[in-house]
């Protein structure tokens, strides 16, 4: 018999589509794009086309496990009950010997990110405050300096950009990242507009678009100011700006006597005229809208950048336009309910998430002994692996909730298999277009699978049973039901909804204003757009967007790294058939003859953190001072990426976020043969 | 033969995505060979640079090389333009292999008998897109009728012109576009 459920991609993903499977017999046979969703519209990237296989793949964990000797690879499996007493008896073990929860540490965010994904957090919340990950590693320090400008950080619609005339693709790859904004911009180039990429190497976006500008890695701040001294000069600030801002006059003067077309032009590589004539165009024309990447914000001055960009969307009065805007991402459709804490409960112990290793070493009492592992893989993606593997090391129980054998598996002592968004329900977000729907189990999980919800409910009555009262959150319950639970009389004014299970005819759009900021009354202290902040400077920042320089690489680590997303992989989620051994290293021609290697030849990056084998593919359009690896999944025999990166924060994101973000683009290396087979 | 259908492909908005490929092969579990495949041209001009995909497959010529070499008359081409491989007749000789200009019919090693792609016809015979064209996010690649087309904006970009000439391939391309890149 053949069935149909909706679904929706729970990646960390601007699309997150609403997907609709059919099964026959209980299978799942495949996977489609819903029509009735006007961004998915009807298409699915080819990372979900991959979906089928993967659920039941032959590699997926079906069973929970246990493994004798961490990082040995002797699992063996073991029964749930099994599983959840040695989990719980550690719980109750730790907090009777240091008479506290907080040796217990939960570290969790994007592996799938559903709301009923939040079970775990629940869970930890029950048992009573303990260690957390706070933060994220993607985009905190982007939001901060939205949240700074704008008072929140929140985006146009995307199907917006269709109304644009103009549009700037700055530091973004659509074209691999979010192929269903790409029909949107060809729609918008069918009606006349130009579409300008700019971005350090010559990408897929780029390829599509009219045309491209190349920056110098880690200078789009300057580039956006020399480009708003620009207008300034030219009178091509909006005449109203100075009604709904704050602190114009300050940040005209600083970039009258700051700013140098001739300094910035030698800086961001992009010469002096060029900087005048984009200027110009994006002063002249309305509507023009530009969309900025995160890759942008992953520098030590990334937040300033942003501040720049949106500084300049604002001076030209881009700002609340229909199909205009600085836009990045919002979180408006994301404020669901998470499990209170018993009155009276004191505060977790928040860690911030990219310096999470380095910060649990240095846990004063009680110190760190349990670790739950939940949608992430920190082995694999997290800086200071080093300090990861130490980490372990004084940990007494860890634990891992996944699909696959991740890296971070291989330190675990147990294994508990999850289930995929063809097997639970939940409820989704997306934080690019404004969507919320319902996901809907289509299969029965697979082996003996369980969703994070049903292990955070058999956690809890396991927990109880060997001691009442041990945890507060329910033992029991129904999926479908806490997914009404979400449904909050916000959440459903937001969805223009009448009752919970109204969510259960598909997915709905939020009823936001299409067009963000168009009434220009924002969300900051004075109610403006804040070119001069004092939350800024009071948090020891700049108040005004200025010009940071990114760093500069040493001398013994010439070629800055960037590892921009492939359209493969999601992260450590590969979507590729076969795991590649190895990772290819892109560079220009150039730097192959100074390193007197060819193309297609094993050679070695490092740095003071590691050192990782590739292979060399050659690029014209990667400047000479880049390498560029695309980060897919390698296979567990390699030592992983990550290997290379420390962490380093960015400038913003502590306060928006809970903590810095990670200033992934700030890695250097350098490149020789390899040892095994050199000198 | 009355009407010939082709695929028609805009580089313009083809991302290179692999969405066709995957959409044939998942559908197609029989043969472990790819009947669509993804070739990437790239140029660098005194304007610009460019740099397309080419997503190609059988291309259902007008005069179609391998069902003239075919000793066993495998070959047939419907009403609809469509060549079609009958597996039932074909022994596997590769006569269609080696004639071939776009090198379309492989031997598929499970069967040791020819394929390539057959246009999903039983999906175009029920009014349906092959799967290509319906995976395709950004609709760059279409099915259409080729005689009802504007040729004279269309580029062909296939194989060198001999095979063009002899075959007649019912495939056309939009003309990609330089992207303006600044003067270094």
């Amino acid at each position: 018999m053949s069935e149909k459920h909706q679904h929706i991609c729970p990646r960390n993903c601007y699309d997150t589509c609403s997907l609709i499977s059919t099964t026959v017999d209980g299978r799942l046979v495949s996977v489609e794009g819903n029509p009735a969703h006007d961004y998915t519209r009807g298409r699915v990237c080819p990372k979900i086309m991959n979906d089928v296989a993967k659920v039941y793949s032959p590699a997926r964990i079906r069973y929970p496990m246990r493994q004798k000797h961490r990082f040995q690879g002797d699992w063996e499996r073991i029964g749930w009950e099994e599983a959840l007493t040695m989990i719980a008896g550690t719980v109750l073990a730790l907090k009777e010997k240091y008479g506290s929860t907080l040796p217990l540490a939960l570290n969790k965010y994007s592996g799938n990110f559903g709301f009923l994904h939040n079970a775990m957090e629940w869970l930890f919340t029950g048992i009573g405050p303990t260690t957390r990950a706070v933060g994220s590693p993607c985009w905190s320090a982007g939001v901060e300096a939205q949240a700074f400008d704008f008072g929140r950080f929140v985006c146009s619609d995307p199907l917006e950009m269709a109304q644009a005339r103009l549009i700037w693709l700055w530091g973004v790859n659509p074209a691999w990242t979010a192929v269903h904004q790409m029909p949107i911009i060809f729609e918008a180039m069918d009606r006349g507009a130009k579409v300008v990429c700019f971005d350090t190497y010559f990408s897929a976006t780029a390829a599509r678009s009219h045309r491209f500008v190349q920056v110098r890695p880690g200078t789009d701040g300057l580039l956006a100011l020399a480009m708003g001294k620009v207008l300034v000069e030219e009178n091509l600030v909006d005449p109203e700006l100075e009604n709904y801002s704050l602190g114009l006059p300050e940040f005209t003067s600083y970039l009258k006597s700051e700013i140098d077309l001739t300094q910035a032009a030698a800086l961001t590589g992009v010469g002096a005229e060029t900087i005048r004539e984009l200027a110009l165009s994006y002063g002249q024309t309305h509507p023009a809208c530009i969309w900025a990447g995160f890759g942008l914000q992953r520098y030590v001055n990334g937040g300033q950048t942003l501040r720049a960009i949106d500084a300049l969307g604002a001076l030209a009065g881009h700002i609340g336009e229909r199909g205009g805007g600085v836009n990045y991402g919002h979180f408006e459709t994301w404020n669901v309910p998470g499990f209170p804490p018993p009155e009276g409960q004191p505060p977790d112990r928040l860690l911030d998430m990219n310096r999470f290793a380095e910060e649990a070493l240095a846990c004063g009492e009680p110190p760190l002994k349990m670790l739950w592992l939940a949608g992430r893989n920190p082995l694999s993606q997290d800086a200071d692996l080093e300090l990861w593997r130490k980490l372990v090391g004084q940990l007494e129980l860890v634990i891992v909730s996944d699909l696959f054998l991740t890296k971070s598996a291989e330190a675990a002592d147990l294994f508990l298999p999850v289930t995929t968004h063809y097997e639970h329900w939940d409820l989704n977000a997306g934080y690019w277009h404004y969507w919320v729907g319902v996901n809907e189990p289509a299969i029965s999980p697979l082996g003996e699978a369980k969703s994070d919800l049903e292990i955070a409910w058999d956690l809890a009555r396991r927990l109880n049973e060997l001691e009442p009262g041990s945890c507060a959150f329910p033992g029991r319950g129904s999926e479908k039901e806490t997914v009404f639970s979400l449904m909050t009389p916000d959440m459903l004014t937001l969805l223009g909804l009448n009752k919970p299970e109204d969510i259960l005819a598909g997915p709905v759009r939020a009823r936001l204003p299409a067009v963000a900021w168009s009434e220009r009354k924002f969300a900051t202290p004075s109610g403006r757009f804040e070119f001069f902040s004092d939350r800024a400077a009071a948090a020891g920042l700049p108040a005004l967007p200025v010009y940071i320089p990114a760093l500069n690489p040493p001398g013994e680590a010439p070629l800055r790294l960037l590892t921009p997303h492939h359209a493969s992989s999601i992260n450590s989620q590969s979507y590729l058939d076969e795991a590649k051994d190895y990772y290819e290293l892109h560079v220009n021609p150039k730097v192959l003859q100074e390193y007197e290697f060819r193309e297609n030849e094993e050679a070695e990056i490092y740095n003071d953190s590691g050192r990782l084998p590739v292979k060399l593919r050659v690029d014209p359009t990667i400047p000479e001072g880049l390498a560029i690896i695309y980060p897919q999944d390698s296979g567990s025999g390699h030592p992983g990426l990550n290997v290379l990166l420390k962490s380093r924060g960015t400038d913003m994101g502590k306060l928006a976020t809970g903590a810095p973000g990670l200033a992934l683009n700030e890695t250097f290396v350098n490149l020789r043969k390899p040892l095994s087979k050199g000198a | 033969m009355i009407k010939q259908l082709g695929f028609v492909l805009d580089p313009n908005r083809c991302l290179g995505c692999g969405a066709c490929v995957q959409a044939c092969q998942i559908n197609h579990p029989s043969s472990p060979l790819a009947w669509r495949a993804i070739r990437t041209v790239e140029e660098q001009g005194p304007e610009g640079r460019r740099r397309f995909y080419l997503s190609t497959a059988c291309n259902h010529c007008a005069n179609p090389e391998c069902m003239r070499v075919c000793p066993q008359g495998a070959y047939s081409k419907r009403r609809d333009g469509i060549v079609v491989h009958s597996a039932a007749k074909c022994t596997g000789c590769k006569s269609c292999v080696a004639a071939c200009p776009f090198g379309a019919p492989r031997l598929n090693p499970l069967t040791g008998k020819a394929a390539k792609c057959q246009l999903c016809y039983e999906r175009v015979d029920q009014g349906q897109a092959p799967h290509c064209v319906r995976a395709c996010p950004t609709r760059a690649l279409q099915l259409q009728e080729i005689q009802s087309l504007a040729l004279d904006r269309l580029v062909r970009l296939t194989a060198p012109l001999p095979g063009l000439k002899l075959t007649n391939p019912s495939v056309y391309y939009k003309d990609p576009r330089m992207v303006r890149t600044e003067q270094k």
